[in-house]
């Protein structure tokens, strides 16, 4: 096994391996190529036996009593459970969220992840460091993670400390941190002046989850845009160099536009995990304080497990959640159609 | 990408990356300096003398070991199929494994809880294994069915005139010629299996020794104490594995996990 291993890697086939290929079973030899049902059985059969099952049943629960819980008996009632839904404000907050965390992760991944790739595909020092510090919060667990950045907000906490050094934030007489004079006129003149320098609080609780997935998550941006930064042709950035393009001008006309698919990626990717969001607003906030920081992740969690346990309930957000998350790879598929990122990737993978 | 000319301009653009990247180091050095304080390193002394401390990290092994056999397996021998043998309407199984390509975890949950203390098997290692294996297959078959269409059909056909049966193509052929697809696929299997936490806590239980390393920090802040140093140093120790596995073995994370992105 060994032998053959090291073997095929080194083998000439392998630039023949390079070249463009697939789906040449279905011309010619077909008469020849066994039958592989056996072989996509045993996966297909785990996959569509544990979550079509459980989809299944998800949607049977769903149609129980909003407020079923297991030992009682079942007796479906209908949609009773999608209506109580639509007209719970959760429900809707929920959404929002998820939405503006969409929005505001989506734009500054992308435009750090550009800055970041491109600044490391200059000669810059110890570059190999820059992208481990980069990279690394993409790799630790968020629920790791949590009870740090809860430190790094909290009110005696380094942010805190920063902005203290930075003379916007003192400590008075009674040992509480509050704003400078301008900064506070400053807040009060934007329609913030009831902002006080605690960050796990109604008004900043959502931003807070979103800083903090922002930080886990940029580090992917940036490996995705510096690979695809690396197909660019160079010859392209030539051309618009001797045109008398400058740093600035060459990025953002020349390179930007060559990384289409990668930001319709990071878009579809940053969708699902906004929809997916979980461990970062449990852990740090529980979506709280006031369901200020509320995803439909934690709403279903609080629903199952919470106080009183709604089963029916939680199975009915869960059926929402999950036809929000097929449009999303519907529209996936779609867009995959024109830029094929999952083959693209492999193709690159295989050089 | 930046043109930059002479030493003076180096020696800038890597300050302001510097800058840049200070909120990325800004939580890192909090969690160590952090658990430092106060008792210092008595702080992971007594992280570290935790009744059962090392069986989060036993728990974590076991499961992320069976998940990634599982997807391994079942990725190779289904991605073999769809690629490169005769099956009737094959892109109809395709696609009803794609489907399940962006599922959110916790839309199995109310099943899951339900269906696992019905089968008997709450508290088992196999109530998480199983749909942490599940979740990751649709795509880990994507891409490793996308490598193999790349491969040409000939040499199987060359295998096949020489008298190899199926098996020993998969064997002999295919399992060497993906290994570095499956590299990656590991990878992101490991990081998948090993931070996964909605799963183990409703799954696997809340109760000492049923805990997974994700659970470790978090153990610290119950009810009656919320020990800051302590959670941080537990979260050091949490994380210590992946670092040094990531600092490790660099490239093949990035590429896992940058295969993990693109679906």
């Amino acid at each position: 096994m060994t032998t053959s291993t090291a073997t095929a890697s080194d083998s000439p086939l392998k630039p023949a391996a390079r070249s463009r290929s697939g789906g040449g079973a279905r011309t010619g030899h077909r008469h020849r190529t066994p039958s592989g049902l056996g072989w996509i059985l045993p996966g297909f059969v785990f996959v569509f036996g544990l979550i079509y099952f459980s989809i299944g049943y998800s949607g049977y629960i769903s149609l129980l009593p909003w407020d079923w819980r297991p030992p009682r008996p079942a007796s479906v009632v209908g949609l009773d459970s999608y209506v109580r839904a639509f007209h719970s404000a959760l429900f809707w907050t929920s959404l929002r969220h998820t939405l503006v965390f969409f929005v505001a992760a989506f734009v500054v991944q992308t435009t750090m992840g550009i800055v970041f790739a491109a600044i490391l595909h200059s000669r810059v020092y110890a570059s190999t460091f820059f992208k481990v510090v980069i990279f690394v919060p993409v790799v630790i667990a968020p629920a790791i993670m949590a009870p740090v950045h809860r430190r790094v907000f909290a009110v005696d906490g380094p942010i805190n400390w920063i902005l203290q050094h930075l003379g916007l934030l003192r400590v008075d007489a009674t040992g509480n941190r509050i704003w400078t004079e301008w900064v506070g006129w400053l807040l009060s003149h934007v329609g913030l002046g009831s902002l006080t320098p605690n960050w796990i609080q109604p008004a900043t609780a959502l931003w807070v989850i979103i800083a903090v997935q922002i930080w886990s998550s940029i580090g992917m941006a940036f490996i995705l845009f510096y690979a695809s930064m690396g197909q660019i042709d160079p010859e392209i950035i030539q051309a618009a160099r001797i045109d008398g393009a400058g740093n600035v001008r060459t990025l953002v006309s020349v390179v930007v536009p060559n990384l289409r698919p990668t930001i319709l990626s990071l878009a579809i990717l940053n969708a699902i995990t906004a929809l997916k969001l979980f461990d970062y607003p449990y852990l740090i906030t529980a979506g709280g304080p006031a369901h200020s920081s509320e995803f439909l992740g934690t709403y279903i969690y609080a629903e199952l497990f919470g106080v009183s346990q709604h089963f029916g309930y939680a199975a009915a957000l869960s059926i929402l959640l999950l036809f929000l998350a097929l449009g999303v790879s519907i529209i996936m598929s779609l867009s995959a159609r024109e830029s094929r990122p999952g083959r693209r990737i492999a193709r690159e993978w295989r050089a | 990408m930046f043109e930059i000319r002479g030493r003076a301009a180096r020696i800038g653009l890597t300050l302001v990356l510097a800058v840049m990247v200070v909120p990325f180091v800004v939580p890192l050095y909090t969690m160590v300096y952090g658990s430092l304080q106060g008792r210092g390193w008595g702080n992971y002394a007594s992280v570290i003398g935790l009744p059962g401390f090392w069986l989060y990290f036993r728990n974590s092994i076991i499961i992320s070991v069976f998940t990634i056999a599982i997807v391994y397996f079942l990725t190779m021998t289904a991605s073999f199929g769809f690629s490169k043998l005769r099956i009737r309407s094959k892109e109809v199984y395709f696609w009803l494994l794609m489907g399940a390509l962006t599922m959110p975890e916790v839309v199995l949950l109310t099943p899951l809880v339900i269906t696992v203390s019905k089968v008997g098997i709450a508290g088992t290692y196999w109530a998480v294994i199983i749909p942490i294996a599940a979740l990751q297959i649709p795509f880990t078959v994507l891409l490793t069915r996308s490598y193999i269409d790349g491969i040409p059909d000939a040499l199987f056909e060359a295998a096949r005139i020489d008298g190899a049966g199926t098996w020993r193509q998969f064997w002999h052929i295919l399992v060497p010629l993906v290994k570095p697809m499956a590299v990656a696929i590991i990878v992101l299997v490991l990081i998948n299996a090993w931070n996964a936490y909605l799963l183990p806590v409703v799954l696997l239980g809340q109760t000492p020794g049923h805990m997974v390393v994700t659970q470790l920090p978090n153990s610290f802040k119950t009810q009656y104490t919320d020990d800051q140093t302590k959670i941080l140093a537990g979260a050091v120790l949490a994380a210590l594995p992946e670092i040094i596995a990531y600092v490790s073995l660099q490239r093949h994370f990035e590429r896992g996990m940058a295969a993990g992105a693109i679906k």
